[in-house]
């Protein structure tokens, strides 16, 4: 009886088209793949069939406002909807009964506006279904090494941006999708080893490899961080600073939290000298082993540091819930971290190599506060 | 112009074989070809790429061994690639004449092209880890079983994405990509944001 009733209210339907002609130009615009999928699946507002409307609230998402309707880009977008053969295919689209075939001119603007507005994964979406996305993607990678080439840092990593968003994982499961950002993963799995000796800490890495591996994490492809292995180590490091700067708006705040978090573990480090000393200096045996007399020294809680570093305390949190939190919020913070246990209890703490001119350039240092 | 029929796992090919080649001679040739690649990787160092490289030629020459030594298994592997060809071709036919019954035929062959990819591009693949005689020849164990999982899963995907690139357009009509355009549009994007 319910599908009686629905067929009989979308009998009566009559679509607005100025309104569906809005919204795909909507979804092109805003470079939503999504969105212009729906619009043209089975249940879409604009399909006489279907009983949804573009009039309700609920689907007031679809539609532009007022200022988005005065925008260059939207009525180009809409001129483009509504050309000829475009529209004709659309409205014919609408009419089957069968999985749509989008419009290619469609989806490529789409795709371009994506591009433009960081929604990489919606550009590669779209210009995979075009069997375009590699190329483009190597159009992005040329014109990248163009810039460095030029000197343009900030224009070469936009372009090595934008390539790397556009990478799909052809081996995902259950079907090929595009590749997105997972540094949380990526951290856990640089710092999944503890450190045993100082070379197996990634922070005291020799700056040439420091930097490479800093790249190849960033841009998540060790492909795209390949081509930068030739290029001068000034300019790799100037890559890397614009990298980090450009993707993390916040990374002052980050900075300073890292000197201060350093500052206290200077502060350990220096108690747990003056109570080696006072042991050594000490008469007769003591009946405390030496990590019991360092908290007795010390009288103060190394979680302090990673909660410094964070900026937050996560309650009875382990090193790597601190280091994937670290991770989300300042993916290239946890390049300069390192697994500590201090006593029986591990943490993070903020670790450099003191000749490398990395840590320098990125503001972590104690002189960087004046 | 690539024709139907490409891309889809050609055990013959993988060993250089004729489609009439006995028994015996798939044995000869697996057997001198699968020495010749264990004697390879002894001598050379292996780096990560090269590793899933050697890794896929020995799991394809395991399979390969596996499918064609017995009549059956070789007659039931060729009779579903051929058939999978026909119906590339035909839903080829349905899309040039824009049939109604294309987008049925789109569908029917996808799914047929994705179990034939999972069957002998990873199940038969794995399956012949476990063979005697593969062992024996290519020293194949659980730690190749481990790392082989993902290469073969990628490596079908692979495949796939490479037959579905000479396809007919389904999702969209077929695009006319000007790539000068394109290349001036990459230049605009990253002058934007000055």
């Amino acid at each position: 009886m319910l599908g009686r009733k629905r067929q009989a209210a979308a009998a009566d339907k009559q679509v607005d088209m100025e309104l569906a002609a809005k919204a795909v130009a909507k979804a092109a615009c805003d470079g939503d793949i999504v969105n212009l999928r729906f619009l043209f699946g089975p249940f879409s507002p604009a399909r006489t069939a279907s009983s949804e409307r573009f009039e309700t609230q609920k689907y007031s998402y679809l539609l532009p406002d007022d200022e988005q309707e005065e925008e260059r880009s939207f009525q180009d977008a809409l001129e483009l909807v509504r050309s000829r053969g475009v529209w004709a295919h659309i409205e014919n689209e609408w009419r089957m009964s069968r999985p749509p075939q989008l419009p290619f001119e469609l989806v490529l603007r789409l795709g371009d506006h994506a591009v433009r507005q960081g929604k990489y994964t919606s550009a590669a979406q779209a210009y995979e279904m075009l069997r375009i996305r590699a190329r483009m993607q190597a159009l992005f990678l040329e014109a990248a090494d163009e810039s460095l080439d030029h000197g343009d840092i900030a224009r070469a990593v936009r372009g090595y941006v934008v390539a790397s968003g556009l990478e799909y994982d052809y081996a995902a499961f259950p079907e090929p999708l595009p590749k997105t950002p997972d540094y949380q993963m990526r951290a856990l799995v640089l710092h999944g080893d503890y450190p045993e000796r100082p070379e197996d800490c990634l922070a005291l890495q020799e700056t040439g490899q420091f930097v490479m591996t800093a790249l190849s994490y960033l841009l998540m492809s060790d492909e795209t961080a390949a081509r930068l292995e030739k290029r001068p180590e000034s300019v790799r490091l100037a890559v890397l600073k614009e990298l980090i700067e450009c993707g993390d708006p916040a990374w002052d705040a980050f900075a300073r939290r890292y000197r201060e978090a350093s500052e206290l573990k200077r502060e350990f480090a220096q108690r747990i000298q003056r109570a080696i000393e006072a042991r050594t200096a000490a008469q007769g045996a003591s009946h405390k082993n030496l990590a019991g007399e360092i908290d007795d020294t010390l009288g103060a809680d190394p979680g302090r540091i990673p909660i410094a570093l964070l900026g937050r305390e996560i309650e009875d949190g382990e090193w790597w819930q601190y280091l994937k939190e670290l991770a989300f919020l300042h993916p290239a913070g946890i390049l300069f971290v390192s697994r500590q246990f201090i006593g029986d209890r591990e943490i993070i703490v903020p670790l450099y190599r003191e000749d490398s001119p990395v840590a320098r350039t990125l503001g972590l240092l104690p002189e960087a506060a004046s | 112009m690539a024709g139907a029929g490409d891309g889809y796992i050609n055990f013959y090919e993988i060993l250089g074989l004729d489609e009439d080649a006995k028994p015996g001679e798939v044995r000869k040739v697996y057997r001198r070809r699968m020495k010749e690649l264990v004697g390879e990787i002894a001598r050379v160092e292996i780096t990560q790429q090269r590793r899933a490289r050697y890794l896929l030629e020995m799991a394809q020459l395991n399979a390969a061994l596996l499918v064609l030594r017995e009549s059956d298994t070789r007659e039931a592997y060729w009779s579903e690639r051929q058939a999978l060809i026909d119906l590339e071709q035909k839903w080829r036919d349905a899309v040039a004449e824009a049939s109604d019954g294309a987008d049925a035929l789109r569908r029917q062959f996808d799914g047929r092209l994705q179990t034939f990819l999972s069957k002998y591009c990873e199940e038969w693949m794995l399956a012949a880890g476990q063979d005697k005689e593969c062992v024996e020849n290519s020293h194949w164990d659980a730690a190749h079983t481990r790392h082989a999982s993902r290469i073969l899963r990628f490596y079908r995907n692979d495949l796939y994405q490479k037959i579905l690139e000479r396809l007919p357009y389904a999702e969209v009509t077929p695009p006319a990509v000007d790539w000068e355009e394109r290349a001036r549009f990459v230049r605009s994007a990253l002058d934007e944001r000055n």
